[in-house]
C-alpha cells in the first residue's frame, strides 16, 4: 500500500524500525513470560538431553546456543504483539506513516537483539567452565547473527495471527520450535538420524544455523558454510515476505 | 484542494457490505462531524481513511494523496486519535511522546520541544516522569490526543474523543480542540455525543447501514425535519400521570420524561399548550414551567437511522 521508497522515506523507516525495537526492549524484555520462554526453556531441553549421555557437556554448548537463539529470537512479539492488539497500541503501528516491512523489521530487531544477548551466556559459560575453543569467530558470529535474524522474523510471522492472547501464538509456535530441535542436528547428529529425519532436516533453518556454530567450535559440519549462510538468508527473505502478506492480510 | 476526498467508496466483508458506495468531501481547516449507530460503518470509513484497511471499491485521497497508492504520505498529514486511550503503560508519558514522535520522523530537538509543549497545555508535563499505568482514564485520554499531535498534523482523525471523561479533561480537550481549529486543522470527528458535535461541527455527516443518509451543517439538518417540535413541560406535581394522560392525545407522536419534566413530541405545539393548560386545570395540577423546542442534531439523527431514542433513567425505572 506504498508508494515507492527513496532515500529520505528509507531513512524514516529505519528510525521507526529502531523506535519501534527500542520500545519493545524497554518494555518486554524483563517481561517473566519472555525469560522463561527465551532462557529457562532451552536451559532445561539442554539439562534434558545431558542427563545420562556420555558426552561432554561442552560439546553440547554449541547445540545450546543454537536452541537458545531459536527460542530467544521467536520470543518477543508472540507475546508483545497480541498485547499491543489488546491494548490498541499495535493500530498506532499500523497507522504510522512506515511500511509494513519497517513494522516487521522493527519487530523483529527486538527478538534479534535479545537472543544474541541471551546467547553469550551459554557461549560464556562455554569458554570459562567447560573450557570450548571457538575455532572459527567468524563463523560463530555468522551464524549467530543469521540464526537470530531469521528466528525473530519468524516469531514476527507466528504473531500476524490476529488474537489478543500470547497464549495462542506461543502454542503453535511451540508446534513447531519443538520438533525443529529434534531434527535440525542441535544434540543429536544429522547422521545418527534416521533418514526421513535427515530429509526434514534439510527443511529447518535450524539445521544451517547450528551446522555454522557447530563448525565454528571445530564439529565435523553437514554443509558447507556458504551453503548454510545461503539458506539462512533465503529462509530469512521467505518469513520476511510471508509475514508481510499475513499483517497486510488480517489487517483488513 | 479537499482535505478528504471519498468517492463512491465501498467496503465487503465476504458477503456483508460494510460501506456501500459513500462518497463526501471534508475541506481544510473544516470540522467535519461523522455520526451514526453502532456497526454504521464509522470504524471501516476511518480504518479505510487512515490506510489500515484497503477498500473494495472506490477511492479516498488526503490532501490529493490516494490512501491506497500513497499511504506514507498521505499518513504524515494526519493524526489519529482512537476510541481506546492507545497508550503503552509500562513506560512513561515522555517515553510515550518521544516514541510517537519518531513514528512520525519528527527530529530529536522537535520531538523534544514539541513534547514539553504538548505536555504542558495537556495538563501532564509535572507527570512526565510518571509511568502511564498509574494515569486516570482522563489523563491517558490527553496523552493520547497529545501523543497524535506531536508531528504537528494538518488533518486530525477524533473518535470518540471525550467519551466518558471527567470534567477537567474534558474541557482540556474541548479547548485544544478550539485552538487546533482555529490554526486551521481539518478535524475529522466520530462521537455519540451529538451535542458535542451540534456544537463543534462545521459540517455534520450521517452514516447508516454503510450509506451516507445525510451532510450538511446542523442547523441546515434540523430545518428538514422542523415538523418534529416539542413541548417541555414542567408540572409541580411531577408530570408522571400527566405524561401518561397527555400521550394519548392524538397531536402527541411521542411523549417522554427528561429529568423533572415532561417532553412531549407534535407537529402543533400551540395545541398542545392549550390542551395541557386545560388539563393542569382539570387536574387541580400547575404548569410551572413549558417550553417550546425546535428540533435538535438528535431528533435529525434518529429520524434518519431509526435508532431508539435512549430511555431516561425515570422511563427505565
Amino acid at each position: 500500500m506504498n508508494a515507492g521508497f527513496d532515500r529520505k522515506q528509507l531513512a524514516a523507516e529505519a528510525v521507526a524500525a529502531w523506535a519501534i525495537a527500542k520500545k519493545n526492549m524497554i518494555i518486554y524484555y524483563l517481561k517473566p513470560n519472555i525469560i522463561i520462554a527465551g532462557l529457562l526453556f532451552p536451559l532445561f531441553m539442554f539439562l534434558a538431553f545431558a542427563a545420562g549421555k556420555n558426552v561432554p557437556l561442552g560439546a553440547l554448548i554449541p547445540g545450546l546456543i543454537s536452541v537458545t537463539i531459536l527460542f530467544s529470537s521467536s520470543s518477543i512479539e508472540p507475546v508483545s504483539i497480541p498485547i499491543e492488539r489488546r491494548t490498541k497500541t499495535f493500530e498506532r503501528l499500523l497507522s504510522a506513516p512506515v511500511s509494513l516491512h519497517a513494522i516487521v523489521v522493527g519487530e523483529s530487531l527486538s527478538g534479534f537483539l535479545y537472543s544474541l544477548g541471551i546467547a553469550l551466556v551459554p557461549l560464556t559459560v562455554g569458554i570459562v567452565a567447560f573450557g570450548d575453543t571457538i575455532s572459527s569467530p567468524i563463523m560463530l558470529m555468522g551464524g549467530m547473527l543469521l540464526s537470530a535474524l531469521c528466528f525473530s522474523t519468524m516469531g514476527t510471522l507466528f504473531a500476524a495471527y490476529p488474537t489478543e492472547s500470547p497464549g495462542d501464538i506461543m502454542s503453535m509456535l511451540n508446534l513447531v520450535r519443538l520438533p525443529l530441535i529434534f531434527v535440525s542436528g542441535t544434540f543429536i547428529p544429522l547422521d545418527a538420524m534416521p533418514p526421513i529425519g535427515t530429509a526434514i532436516a534439510y527443511f529447518s533453518p535450524l539445521t544451517y544455523g547450528n551446522d555454522l556454530i557447530q563448525s565454528a567450535y571445530g564439529h565435523p559440519a553437514s554443509f558447507n558454510p556458504l551453503a548454510d549462510v545461503a539458506m539462512l538468508v533465503i529462509f530469512f527473505v521467505i518469513f520476511q515476505l510471508i509475514a508481510n502478506r499475513l499483517y497486510a492480510h488480517f489487517n483488513d | 484542494m479537499h482535505a478528504i476526498e471519498v468517492n463512491g467508496l465501498e467496503k465487503r466483508f465476504g458477503e456483508i457490505l460494510a460501506l456501500d458506495h459513500v462518497s463526501f468531501t471534508v475541506e481544510t481547516g473544516e470540522v467535519f462531524g461523522y455520526l451514526g449507530p453502532n456497526g454504521a460503518g464509522k470504524t471501516t470509513t476511518i480504518r479505510i481513511l487512515t490506510g489500515i484497511t484497503a477498500p473494495t471499491g472506490g477511492s479516498a485521497t488526503i490532501f490529493g494523496w490516494d490512501i491506497v497508492r500513497d499511504t506514507t504520505q498521505a499518513r504524515r498529514k494526519m493524526g489519529i486519535v482512537y476510541e481506546t486511550s492507545n497508550v503503552y503503560d509500562d513506560i512513561t508519558a515522555w517515553q510515550n511522546m518521544m516514541f510517537a514522535g519518531e513514528l512520525y520522523h519528527v527530529g530529536r530537538i522537535d520531538r523534544e520541544e514539541r513534547g514539553k509543549e504538548l505536555l504542558e497545555i495537556f495538563g501532564l508535563w509535572d507527570r512526565r516522569a510518571s509511568r502511564v499505568k498509574g494515569f486516570s482514564k482522563g489523563m491517558k485520554r490527553r496523552l493520547t490526543l497529545a501523543m497524535g499531535l506531536i508531528h504537528d498534523p494538518t488533518l486530525l482523525f477524533l473518535d470518540e474523543p471525550t467519551s466518558g471523561l471527567d470534567v477537567q479533561s474534558n474541557l482540556i480537550i474541548r479547548e485544544v480542540l478550539q485552538s487546533l481549529t482555529e490554526r486551521g486543522v481539518t478535524v475529522f470527528l466520530t462521537t455519540h455525543n451529538i451535542e458535542e458535535a451540534n456544537q463543534t461541527c462545521d459540517r455534520v455527516a450521517i452514516i447508516n447501514r454503510g450509506k451516507i443518509a445525510a451532510i450538511d451543517s446542523p442547523e441546515r439538518l434540523k430545518k428538514t425535519i422542523q415538523s418534529v417540535q416539542s413541548v417541555e413541560v414542567a408540572f409541580e406535581g411531577g408530570g408522571a400521570r400527566a405524561l401518561s394522560e397527555l400521550a394519548g392525545l392524538p397531536m402527541v407522536s411521542e411523549a417522554r420524561k427528561v429529568g423533572d419534566k415532561v417532553r412531549f413530541y407534535t407537529e402543533d405545539p400551540g395545541g398542545l399548550l392549550r390542551e395541557i393548560v386545560s388539563y393542569a386545570d382539570s387536574h387541580q395540577d400547575r404548569v410551572v414551567s413549558a417550553t417550546t423546542l425546535g428540533p435538535t442534531l438528535e431528533d435529525v439523527f434518529i429520524r434518519l437511522t431509526g435508532v431508539q431514542r435512549p430511555k431516561s433513567r425515570e422511563e427505565e425505572q
